[in-house]
């Protein structure tokens, strides 16, 4: 590696440096509480996966060159120089971990392994070594903030074309719009996925709840985020902030996508709407009686996958829970508990990058398949696009004989009149 | 020989307490100088008195209760055991009446601290030694182990010496003297503190110990004082 590509990786590193990652990159003890936290160690038993292992990677880097010790006495703590062979290290460390904070939960101090490995993604994109598609699916979001006009016409059209499917799930009063856009003044922006699955049966239950709402131009899905660059996670992060502070919205609702949530919940500062997701608003609507479902239309045994960043990470737990509860009388919880639960293994942009990482997903998550057949269900629903994505996938592999359903298109489905 | 006693008693000691003082306090310094964190980095559920729970994180390390029992044990012994440690050489030092609510001669524990702390950091460091520790562990993790263990061997024998072999050449007074002469900048060195059959012990004792606090705010040692803001950042 050349010196001056060194240099400005390691300023790049140095920007990471906040205190809260100081304190996680100098307090492991390397105690190994944290090995069976990992669902890649527990299904495929190599050491490389465990969250230790994986932080010391990035630890020796630091050491290397931010630690007097490390620069005296390499073999101390085995700190490392950044080569070539470190990058590719750092890569496999950062797209094997799908940043689901499970090992957190152990870490007898919290250390958190996702912030560790998003300095691990934000040298490889200063050295062009990250995965290309997540950085040109970023990029595609951030170019559609920049100039919206161009692409207007083409959303408004799809949009027009996707209203007889939200109908026939709920009609709505003759004059009402099935699918509001740029409504300024409206109560609640829905910022949706690109996919009719992710704007039809969350449309029908807006609209039986009565609700004043509004559709964003733009997707919720933040690959800014997946990637690790923070700055294209703002710029994309803004389009929507913008967007709602322009159409001046009382609450931005995000769509089933627990990193846009996430991402949105937590980094888009004090404004003067709430954010909330689509889970949340779903069981607002049920407890304040705006809408009815009928219970007896899934009457079969149900589980639920808590996907990583909407529960452990942003505590949505107890909403799907009450919603499953009025909609089945067969809902079997999954053992280990919603903050200790198993991740999908599609996070941290790896069903992003599709068939490339199919092997690996579908052999890291065996303890996964291991979790949602011990519930011995017949349906299992999750409210994220990543891990319907990854379970759908792991139906097929392992076998789960499972119907794999979002939350949102399975309360659509069972509306009924007031 | 009598002049490298002197150096390790005397000028090593206060070169490991100034390094240890002012290398703690400016690696903490640096560490709450960085920047925030824009976000929340809590793990839910939410818990509302997040002090409390922080605390409880902090010193009953409940994860590790409940992953790794056995380990759990031997660390609540070990830093049990360092707290009645610290407690032991600060009665060296003063008569501290508020730890004489159950009378005793210091140390607390009757040479059974000592032991317990011997068997616990063997326990650290034979379990270093097999998959996947090994694998996690660097070398900075081993010669910490071994430089504790050694230090709270040495340290112990002068109380086991004492009170098990009625080998009491080295008397109380004698430690309180040297403690004191250190600690008021006068400092002496009293006879049997290089002299007696049993020296060697007090001399290794206080040169590994002057080692560790000379590699302290470099080491994972830090944890001591990182753990509870660290803690914190897991509860919100």
């Amino acid at each position: 590696m050349h010196q001056k590509t060194r240099d400005e990786l390691l300023k790049l590193f140095e920007s990471k440096l906040s205190e809260a990652m100081r304190l996680y990159l100098e307090t492991c003890t390397r105690c190994g509480v944290c090995t069976e936290a990992c669902h890649v160690y527990a299904s495929t038993g190599q050491v490389k996966h465990i969250a230790a292992y994986r932080a010391e990677i990035i630890r020796r880097l630091y050491k290397k060159y931010f630690k007097t010790r490390g620069k005296l006495w390499p073999s101390l703590s085995e700190s490392k120089e950044l080569t070539d062979v470190a990058l590719e290290e750092l890569f496999e460390a950062a797209y094997s971990c799908t940043g689901c904070r499970r090992c957190m939960v152990y870490c007898p101090f919290g250390i958190d392994t996702q912030m560790l490995m998003s300095i691990a993604k934000l040298l490889l994109i200063g050295a062009n070594t990250e995965p290309e598609i997540l950085t040109l699916l970023a990029d595609t979001s951030v170019e559609k903030g920049k100039s919206i006009d161009l692409f207007k016409e083409g959303f408004l059209q799809g949009i027009k074309s996707l209203e007889k499917d939200v109908v026939k799930k709920w009609e709505t009063e003759a004059g009402d719009t099935t699918i509001p856009v740029d409504v300024m003044g409206a109560d609640l922006l829905y910022v949706a996925l690109a996919g009719a699955h992710s704007i039809i049966p969350a449309a029908a239950v807006f609209n039986a709840a009565g609700e004043n709402w509004t559709l964003s131009f733009f997707e919720a899905v933040n690959f800014g985020a997946f990637v690790g660059d923070p700055t294209k996670t703002k710029l994309i992060l803004d389009r929507i902030i913008n967007e709602a502070l322009r159409l001046k919205v009382k609450e931005v609702c995000i769509c089933e996508c627990g990193t846009a949530f996430r991402v949105m919940k937590q980094l888009s500062g004090k404004q003067p709407f709430k954010v909330s997701s689509i889970t949340e608003i779903h069981a607002r609507y049920l407890k304040e009686g705006r809408i009815k479902i009928d219970p007896a239309k899934f009457n079969t045994a149900v589980t639920y996958h808590d996907p990583c960043q909407l529960a452990r990470n942003a505590g949505v737990m107890d909403e799907p829970r009450y919603i499953l509860g009025q909609m089945t009388e067969d809902f079997r919880d999954m053992s280990p508990d919603p903050t200790y639960n198993w991740c999908c293994g599609g996070g941290g942009g790896l069903v992003a990058l599709g068939d490339e990482t199919i092997d690996f997903r579908m052999k890291s998550a065996r303890v996964k398949a291991d979790q949602v057949k011990e519930t011995r269900a017949k349906i299992l629903v999750t409210a994220c696009e990543n891990c319907h994505t990854q379970l759908s996938d792991l139906n097929d592999h392992y076998k789960m004989n499972v119907e794999v359903k979002f939350l949102s298109s399975m309360i659509a489905d069972a509306l009924v009149p007031k | 020989m009598q002049t490298i006693f002197y150096i390790i008693l005397v000028p090593m000691v206060y070169l490991a307490a100034g390094v240890f003082t002012l290398g703690t306090l400016v690696r903490i310094v640096k560490i709450f100088k960085g920047p925030k964190h824009p976000t929340t980095l809590r793990i839910y559920p939410e818990h509302k008195a997040k002090w409390l729970w922080t605390l409880y994180d902090t010193f009953c390390f409940p994860s590790v209760r409940k992953h790794k029992p056995v380990l759990w044990v031997f660390l609540v012994l070990f830093h049990a055991g360092l707290v009645l440690l610290f407690i032991g050489h600060l009665e060296l030092i003063w008569d501290l009446s508020l730890f004489q609510v159950i009378p005793h001669e210091p140390f607390l524990g009757k040479g059974f601290v000592g032991l317990t702390l011997v068997i616990s950091l063997l326990f650290f460091l034979f379990r270093r030694f097999s998959s996947p520790v090994r694998e996690l562990s660097v070398p900075e993790d081993y010669y910490l182990l071994i430089l504790l263990f050694l230090i709270v061997l040495f340290g112990s024998q002068m109380d086991w010496a004492r009170r098990w072999y009625e080998y009491g050449e080295l008397s109380l007074e004698d430690y309180r003297e040297y403690f004191m002469g250190l600690i008021t900048f006068r400092p002496e060195l009293p006879y049997s503190t290089t002299f007696s059959g049993h020296s060697f012990m007090l001399i290794l004792h206080v040169f590994l110990a002057n080692l560790f606090l000379l590699f302290f705010p470099f080491s994972q040692s830090m944890h001591a004082f990182l753990s509870l803001p660290i803690n914190k950042l897991r509860r919100g």
